[in-house]
């Protein structure tokens, strides 16, 4: 009886298989699925050798620093002369999104910003001096330096102007502009607040001065809350030393924050009982608000996402009728560790929950996913929404501007939307109230 | 838990209060969720204590915090030492070396050292910031404006006079920052002439004194400025509740833009306003963008000497200084070319200290940038 049970099932199982073959097959024959049919054409990449398989390759000696295939040439960073102060040692170069992979941008690829010029400091001549309201001042080389136990960790670091040129509707029919102001790695150093526990801080000390030695000796004042939490003086990223363009040898990290405050090229640590006024957190990096005030001391860049896939580089106009694809994104906090993402597929007015996938880590990128097919000919206007872990949620454009105004250039992470169109073109759009929401 | 040595114990009260924050108590019997904090962060974020030598998701060497206080690397800097890195300037001017200089010395420093970059009186131009857009008193109240009704309308004007808080900042920065292409090049007394003459064009009074042409600034004076949107700014970071201030600021989303939402009570449907609309990049928008765009990968072009269109350069890097003086062709350039052209081959390619980047700012080849100069200086 069971045996015959089991038989019976067997057979609908197999009846069940049949069937679905024969629907695959007809959908073969209308010309819609790869499986192989003799009216095509045999591929030249398969029917001959290829020039690689036939001669000697490079010897193990060259390039004893690896580079990219030269078939990537096209993923660099990038600039624009809006981006730039008057030249390009006052500017900013940008990472491609759209060809990053997971949560790590490589060293090569990461966004650089610099005020004066990226510096190249000798590392013997290397000194950080640490000072002011400790019981004991130091002066260490960086080998002195990287002799105290190190973390690794994993942060993003974004510039606060990401998206900021966007306030007052969208400019940029690219995701590398939109929001490439950002790059995460993997970086290696040490916490300050162990170095502090050598020093002795004076418990009057409640800013620190953080300066570097460039041109510009950029200078930033960081609250000791955060030295005391997770503030890192770092040498590695992503397994190597700092690249020039990220401070080499060594800058701070303070995970989360603005990246102007993570000073590279870092020369010296002042402990004070009263705040500094520099110049990017005065002149720069405040946020003017419609009351005529201005928000100094915007530490955190907060809750954000995008989508990655499709963007207005890489869009669907290749795709066919019923493809099945992934729409991916980036979502990311400098407040906290990314809790979930939401996809909208009109703009914003219902979402659907996306899911997350890889590491999910504190003050990282994490990537989310959806899997989506698609419909020749649809329109669609796709948005993403993260959530975090302090509890926070992206506002809608009109909900941020109605508070913020458009003036205030920094820390913009109202939602985002591309516009997929009906030949699967993609185009950057805002969803938004002209002249912005009522009583506003 | 908390290993620290008697040294560290100064910074205790501020580390307790820290991890107070991130509601991580002592031998606490409470359950172990803490997700809110039971004291607002600096940063209204969420802070990850170290719970069972781990940091998060992160695990931490638990030696590290024992042994840390012992670990006497590096040196005690000498006296000298920190004299010559301890040289910032805070508010009021606190820092600040003796000196002086007057609007009439700064203006003609100005004149040789920055204004091919910020323009005749501080007016800025070819995305170099200005220095000066007028009254700065007058249009510190502009500060209100804001486009979001009417693109067209005037946006607020964020210059030194009607936007900084602090002329400390100013002192500091042309001192370590600027001239931009040689920074660290002037003297204290060049600096303070530099200021007095960017107060000058600003317009700005100190106790209601004019700073007109003869205005001499000192230490003493330069401590008596006040700047027109000194309150402008929040949170209010100076004094003893600074920190506290600040951490205020953040526990309140409304005042960053913020929204703070239950996930369970997020909205799902209806989420925009009903006046909403799709609105498109206006024309081209922006897209400059070098290199172009591109997602194809093909093999680059061979590198081979590029050719360049020297007027072409000139248009792009050269003119936004070489216009007024030193134009192409110019008969200013007589005294240049009778040094002989390999000198002025060299120090264009090396740059000088009044003001000429290196190479113009390009990264031409020598060759190349040759055929630039030859062209700036015999304007064919
Ligand atoms: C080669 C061009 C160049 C020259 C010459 C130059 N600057 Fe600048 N200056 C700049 C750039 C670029 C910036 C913006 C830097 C940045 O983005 O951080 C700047 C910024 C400034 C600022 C801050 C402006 C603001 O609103 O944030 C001041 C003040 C200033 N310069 C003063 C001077 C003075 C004084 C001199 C002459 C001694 C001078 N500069 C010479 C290029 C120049
Ligand atoms: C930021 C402003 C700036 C830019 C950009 C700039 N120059 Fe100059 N240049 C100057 C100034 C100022 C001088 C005068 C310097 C002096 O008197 O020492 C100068 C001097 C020169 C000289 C004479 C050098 C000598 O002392 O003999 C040459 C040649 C020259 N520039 C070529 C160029 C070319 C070519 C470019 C563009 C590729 C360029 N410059 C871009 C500011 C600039």
């Amino acid at each position: 009886m069971d045996n015959k049970k089991s038989q019976n099932d067997n057979t609908i199982d197999r009846r069940e298989f049949f069937r679905k073959t024969a629907a695959a097959s007809v959908a073969a024959v209308a010309g819609t699925s790869v499986l192989s049919s003799d009216a095509m054409a045999d591929d030249p990449a398969i029917m001959h050798h290829v020039p690689w398989g036939q001669k000697w390759g490079d010897p193990v000696t060259k390039n004893r620093y690896g580079m990219p295939s030269k078939y990537e040439h096209n993923v660099t960073r990038r600039n624009t002369k809006l981006l730039a102060s008057g030249n390009f040692q006052a500017s900013i170069a940008v990472t491609p999104i759209h060809e990053s992979m997971g949560i790590i941008t490589p060293n090569g690829l990461f966004f650089s910003r610099s005020h004066g010029g990226v510096a190249h400091v000798d590392p013997n001549m290397y000194r950080l001096m640490i000072h002011g309201l400790v019981e004991k001042p130091i002066v260490l080389t960086l080998e002195e330096l990287k002799r105290y136990p190190s973390v690794t960790r994993t942060h993003f670091i974004e510039c606060p102007a990401n998206g900021g040129q966007e306030w007052r509707g969208p400019q940029y029919n690219s995701i590398q502009f939109a929001k490439g102001f950002m790059s995460c790695a993997e970086w290696t150093g040490v916490y300050v607040k162990d170095i502090l526990a050598d020093l002795g801080l004076k418990p009057e000390a409640k800013w620190m001065l953080t300066e570097g030695s460039d041109n510009s000796e950029m200078g930033r004042t960081v609250p000791i809350d955060k030295v005391l939490d997770d503030a890192m003086i770092v040498w590695g990223q992503n397994g190597e030393a700092l690249r020039p363009e990220q401070g080499y040898p060594v800058r701070l990290l303070l995970p989360g924050w603005e990246g102007n405050l993570c000073v590279k090229w870092l020369k010296r640590l002042e402990f004070s009982d009263e705040p500094w006024y520099c110049k990017e957190e005065t002149s720069k990096y405040t946020a003017l608000k419609p009351t005529g005030k201005a928000i100094q001391h915007f530490y955190a860049n907060e809750v954000n996402s995008t989508v990655t896939s499709p963007s207005p580089e890489i869009d669907w106009s290749n795709l066919k009728d019923g493809d099945i694809v992934e729409i991916e994104g980036l979502a990311w906090s400098g407040m906290g560790t990314i809790t979930g993402v939401d996809l909208s597929f009109d703009g914003g007015k219902t979402y659907v929950e996306a899911k997350l996938k890889g590491l999910v880590l504190p003050k990282c990128w994490t990537r989310w996913s959806y899997i989506h097919t698609y419909k020749k000919g649809e329109k669609l206007l796709l948005t993403s929404r993260a959530m975090d872990d302090a509890g926070y949620i992206q506002p809608t454009i009109d909900q941020e501007v109605s508070v913020m105004g458009v003036e205030s250039v920094y820390h913009r992470n109202a939602v985002e939307t591309w516009e997929v169109t009906e030949t699967g073109k993609v185009n950057h759009v805002q969803m938004r109230t002209p002249g912005g929401v009522k009583n506003a | 838990m908390l290993k620290l040595n008697t040294r560290f114990m100064a910074g205790a009260s501020v580390v307790a209060a820290v991890l107070l924050m991130a509601g991580c108590t002592q031998n606490s019997a409470e359950p172990k969720e803490t997700k809110v904090a039971a004291k607002a962060t600096i940063d209204g974020g969420v802070a990850y204590p170290v719970v069972n030598d781990k940091m998060g998701p992160y695990y931490v060497n638990p030696q590290v915090a024992a042994v840390a206080p012992k670990i006497n690397n590096g040196r005690i800097p000498t006296a000298n030492e920190l004299k010559a890195w301890d040289k910032d300037i805070q508010a009021g001017g606190k820092g600040l070396p003796e000196g002086s200089g007057s609007v009439e010395e700064g203006e003609e420093l100005y004149e040789a050292k920055c204004v091919m970059c910020h323009g005749d009186f501080g007016s800025g131009g070819g995305g170099y910031p200005a220095l000066s857009k007028g009254n700065a008193y007058e249009l510190q109240k502009t500060l209100t404006n804001n486009r979001w009704h009417d693109p067209e309308a005037d946006g607020p004007t964020r210059v030194f006079g009607s936007y900084w808080p602090q002329a400390s900042t100013l002192w500091w920065y042309i001192r370590d920052g600027m001239p931009h292409p040689k920074s660290k090049t002037l003297t204290d007394d060049e600096v303070y002439a530099l200021t007095a003459y960017i107060l000058n064009i600003n317009e700005m009074e100190i106790d209601g004194e004019e700073i007109d042409d003869e205005f001499v600034l000192d230490r003493e004076k330069f401590a008596r400025i006040k700047m027109p949107n000194v309150d402008g700014f929040e949170p209010k970071i100076d004094g003893p509740d600074g920190l506290e201030n600040v951490r205020n600021y953040y526990a309140n989303p409304k005042n960053f833009g913020a929204i703070k939402v239950k996930p369970s009570e997020r909205c799902m449907t209806g989420c925009q306003e009903e006046t909403v609309e799709v609105v498109r990049i206006q024309g081209a928008g922006i897209s400059d963008f070098m290199p172009p765009m591109s997602v194809v990968r093909d093999a680059p072009e061979e590198k081979k000497e590029e050719k360049i269109d020297p007027k072409e350069v000139y248009n792009n890097t050269c003119a936004m200084c070489h216009s007024g003086y030193l134009s192409p062709g110019s008969a200013e350039w007589k005294p240049f070319v009778a040094e002989g052209m390999e000198t002025v081959y060299k120090k264009a390619i090396e740059g000088t200290p009044n003001g000429m980047p290196a190479k113009g700012g390009t990264d031409l080849s020598d060759a190349n940038f040759k055929l630039v100069v030859d062209y700036v200086v015999n304007g064919k």
